[in-house]
């Protein structure tokens, strides 16, 4: 700790338009240092790391690297400066090999080399990050994707990189894989290079790293020493307390009215299959890691990923839908994590994208003159704290909660009997936040079953009134109403065998 | 606690960016239409008369109905069908069939109904086939330049690479070279099926998820509109737009031969680059999701002008097509333009 830190990040702060995404953010890290980084989803981690790896140059605060002012306006000029990133999603090419891979671009590409001259060169870098058994002249697309992670680091090595973050790298992988990440970041710690390791996994952050940084709503929380704090005390500074009360009131009983029932259903993704049931107007959340299966069960719910096997039981039927299409039949809607990808409509009106779950409802014998649609949307929209001056707009250009409200706004469309939600506010401000739990809670009210499936650990203990818990694939544990505690559900979704000893 | 954080931090440059995107290329297209008219009427000779402007629509009508056809398969997401062409060649070939042979017997030669019937179906077939693979996932340059291929080579080993011809007075008169009330019947087809197209777009439940498809295929699926069932639609929409036009070609020629519409056709050469052409300049995305038949109508009038006057200036067919390759190539720039401008703020 005596030694002046190698990169200091002081005051910075970042607006996008109207939304704040860093406050003020403070950030050090020393030589050979593992220093962990954590907060909730927008509470400003990939802002940070985006401003440190040189991605987001428009930043107000002091940037200093060993002591001297820098600016980078580009990325590879702070790669030149031994700053590098993996990021989650990984820059390598699936057809090339692992040597090429590494050499693929930087100071040490050679204008004529053969394959077997890359792999020898490769070969020091593949030994630092832990892959000796691998022939660098395997294609990457042959290599797990755990593998391909270190790889990928290789290459950052390759380019003489002193402080190297890492953006999840074990978000996608399984335990053993994780492990061989684990073990490289503390060699490549040994030798001297700095790492920034940025994770939701608590498990790894307490076992690798020796100090934490928490973020807040865009303000570090200070930089904690690892060996003197636990885990409830690392969260409570994640969350903070004054927060809870953006979400409306649990329900005060469960009806034990089974609405739907899920048996044994099985989708990629998840080890053994799946059974629960859902009650009538109550919120059940799904909770996981990313890669726990709690999204895949939700997806396979509603006939958006294919399940090997098992059955739903809604309103006295029993059916598996194959397709979307056929859950909407039975009334059940899905809004997924992704809105962009498959949740809107983004060139088209926003009343378009209100009703297109069903156009059967706003026309005659298919003909659809406007007026019952335009009636229907205006209400939609009403209903959903949208603005209704602005249903013609492209629903493009809306806000990321403005965005999420349509996305799931629509789905009343279909007058649903149950409602799956995948990560329901993701990437969404808190004014919206709130509003979109309101809503959900409203709609259980009205007799909906509503199932979301979170990684974010604040709204999955406040929101719902029954929780089960996934980790890795399997089916963990359930809690109702009071018993939903912070503490434990962290556990169950990090930790529940005890692998580390916290 | 927090302020609800609205977006109207900029609704000016926002809604200004839409209604532009919106109106600017049909303010371009329309101002093209306008200095193109004033420069007929002072520099060229012959320009202002009925007889040239009905001799524009006509030529506009050809390429006019395939290119309907085609909108709805670009508007749907699923970029062009390439065997334009080939599926007119091997429809025109089989019309030509009936009407001179009667498909071999002896009952049916001359038969407009039968020999009508039978092209169109193979332009359905065409299109059920080519638009199932396509919807299976098939990328749909390499599914329907393979469905070229096919169909043209079946349309010339059938027809042996000769001329069908077939003499008049025939039954398909009325279609090749009748008029009513003034107009070519291929002319009030084209205004027809133009009218019925944007009807169909904008006022029916299929209309609406051609662009919803269009716009985002994987929000389409969620939303339980497949494209698989969308691709075969579209395809044998716009395979059945190619049979008519080269039903109503061949009518007007009494004849047909496989190469008809790469060689022969109009003035402007090859028939496909020319079909594209006309939904480009008429301003519709490629990516889907975003146009409209009226401003395929549009381009299509708009090429027949250009066109027009430059046969009226006495260019060849050689500078003519270069005169199409240049406008699709602005009307893409353009479109890119006014696209990249709406999205700035996803």
């Amino acid at each position: 700790m005596a030694s002046d830190p190698v990169l200091k990040i002081s005051n910075v702060s970042r607006t996008f338009g109207a939304i704040q995404a860093l406050k003020e953010a403070n950030f050090e890290i020393n030589e050979g240092e593992i220093m962990g980084l954590v907060g909730e989803n927008g509470a400003g981690k990939s802002t940070l790391v985006k401003i440190i790896s040189g991605f987001d140059p428009g930043f107000k605060g002091s940037y200093q690297l060993n002591g001297k002012e820098v600016k980078f306006d580009t990325p590879s000029k702070a790669e030149e400066s031994g700053i590098a990133i993996a990021q989650q999603e990984l820059s390598l090419i699936p057809n090339m090999s692992v040597a090429e891979n590494i050499f693929l671009t930087g100071a040490k590409v050679k204008k004529f080399a053969t394959l077997n001259t890359l792999s020898k060169m490769a070969r020091p870098y593949l030994d630092e990050v832990g892959l000796t058994d691998i022939d660098p002249s395997t294609r990457i697309n042959l290599l797990s994707v755990g593998e391909q992670h270190l790889v990928e680091v290789a290459r950052l090595i390759s380019r003489e990189a002193k402080i190297l973050i890492l953006d999840e790298p074990t978000a996608a992988l399984g335990e053993l894989e994780s492990r061989r990440i684990l073990e490289m970041v503390q060699r490549l710690a040994k030798n001297g290079k700095s790492i920034i390791y940025v994770s939701h996994r608590l498990d790894e952050i307490f076992k690798i790293t020796k100090r934490i940084t928490i973020l807040r709503d865009g303000v570090s929380q200070g930089v904690q020493e690892t060996k003197d704090i636990d885990v409830n005390k690392l969260v409570e500074i994640m969350l903070g307390r004054e927060l809870a009360n953006m979400f409306p009131s649990r329900a005060d009983h469960i009806s034990l009215e089974s609405k739907i029932e899920v048996k044994d259903l099985w989708p990629d993704g998840v080890l053994e299959p799946v059974s629960f049931s859902a009650y009538q107007g109550e919120i059940l959340g799904l909770s996981g890691q990313l890669g726990s299966g709690a999204g895949e069960v939700l997806a396979s719910i509603a006939g958006a990923l294919k399940s090997r096997s098992g059955s739903l039981t809604l309103n006295g039927e029993t059916f598996l839908p194959k397709s979307p299409s056929q859950a909407i039949k039975k009334k059940i809607a899905y809004c997924s994590s992704d809105r962009k990808k498959d949740g809107l409509f983004l060139g088209r009106p926003i009343f378009e994208n209100l009703t297109s779950p069903a156009l059967d409802t706003i026309s005659k014998f298919g003909f659809n003159l406007g007026s019952t649609e335009d009636s229907y949307a205006k209400n939609l929209a009403q209903e959903f704290l949208i603005d209704v001056k602005r249903v013609y707009d492209e629903s493009g250009l809306l806000s990321g909660g403005n965005q999420q409200k349509v996305a799931l706004g629509k789905w009343l469309s279909i007058k649903p009997d149950v409602l799956l939600v995948n990560e329901p506010t993701r990437g969404v401000d808190v004014g919206a936040k709130s509003e979109i739990y309101q809503r959900m809670r409203e709609l259980a009210a009205r007799g909906i079953t509503i199932i979301f499936a979170s990684t974010d650990i604040q709204e999955i203990t406040y929101l719902p009134d029954r929780v089960i818990t996934f980790y890795r694939g399997m089916m963990i544990d359930e809690h109702r109403l009071e018993q939903i505690k912070t503490p434990v559900i962290l556990k169950e979704i990090t930790d529940p065998f005890n692998e580390t000893n916290l | 606690m927090t302020t609800i954080i609205q977006d109207n931090k900029s609704p000016f440059s926002s809604k200004f960016l839409q209604f532009y995107k919106d109106r600017t290329l049909l303010a371009i297209l329309l101002s093209l239409f306008a200095v193109m008219f004033v420069y007929g009427i002072f520099f060229t000779e012959n320009y202002l008369t009925i007889t040239n402007f009905k001799a524009i629509i006509r030529d506009a009508a050809l390429y006019g109905i395939m290119a309907i056809g085609l909108t709805f398969v670009t508007l749907s997401g699923n970029f062009f069908l390439l065997s334009l062409k080939e599926t007119a060649s091997i429809c025109g070939v089989t019309f030509a069939m009936g009407m001179a042979t009667g498909f071999g017997s002896p009952d049916l030669v001359g038969n407009f109904l039968v020999s009508l019937l039978a092209a169109l179906s193979v332009g359905v077939l065409s299109g059920v086939i080519q638009g199932y693979f396509v919807g299976m996932g098939g990328n749909p340059i390499v599914v329907t330049l393979g469905g070229a291929g096919i169909l043209y080579g079946i349309g010339a080993w059938w027809s042996d690479n000769l001329v069908i011809n077939f003499k008049r007075p025939h039954d398909a008169e009325w279609l090749g070279t009748g008029s009513f009330l003034g107009l070519p019947s291929i002319t009030l087809a084209f205004i027809l099926i133009a009218i019925a197209a944007e009807l169909v777009l904008r006022h029916t439940n299929f209309g609406r998820k051609v662009y919803l498809v269009g716009a985002n295929k994987a929000a389409g699926r969620a939303t339980g509109h497949e494209n698989f069932s969308m691709a075969i639609i579209v395809f044998t929409i716009c395979s059945v737009c190619c049979a008519f036009v080269a039903v109503a070609f061949v009518a007007q020629m009494d004849s047909a031969q496989s190469n008809y519409f790469s060689a022969e056709f109009g003035s402007s050469g090859d028939m496909t680059i020319l079909v594209i052409a006309t939904v480009m300049v008429g301003g519709n995305s490629i990516m889907g999701g975003y146009g409209s038949t009226l401003r395929t109508s549009l381009g299509a009038i708009f090429i027949a002008m250009v066109d027009n006057m430059m046969v009226l200036q006495g260019f060849n067919s050689g500078p003519r097509i270069v005169g199409v390759g240049l406008m699709i190539v602005f009307s893409i720039i353009v479109f890119g333009l006014f696209a990249k401008g709406s999205r700035a703020q996803e």
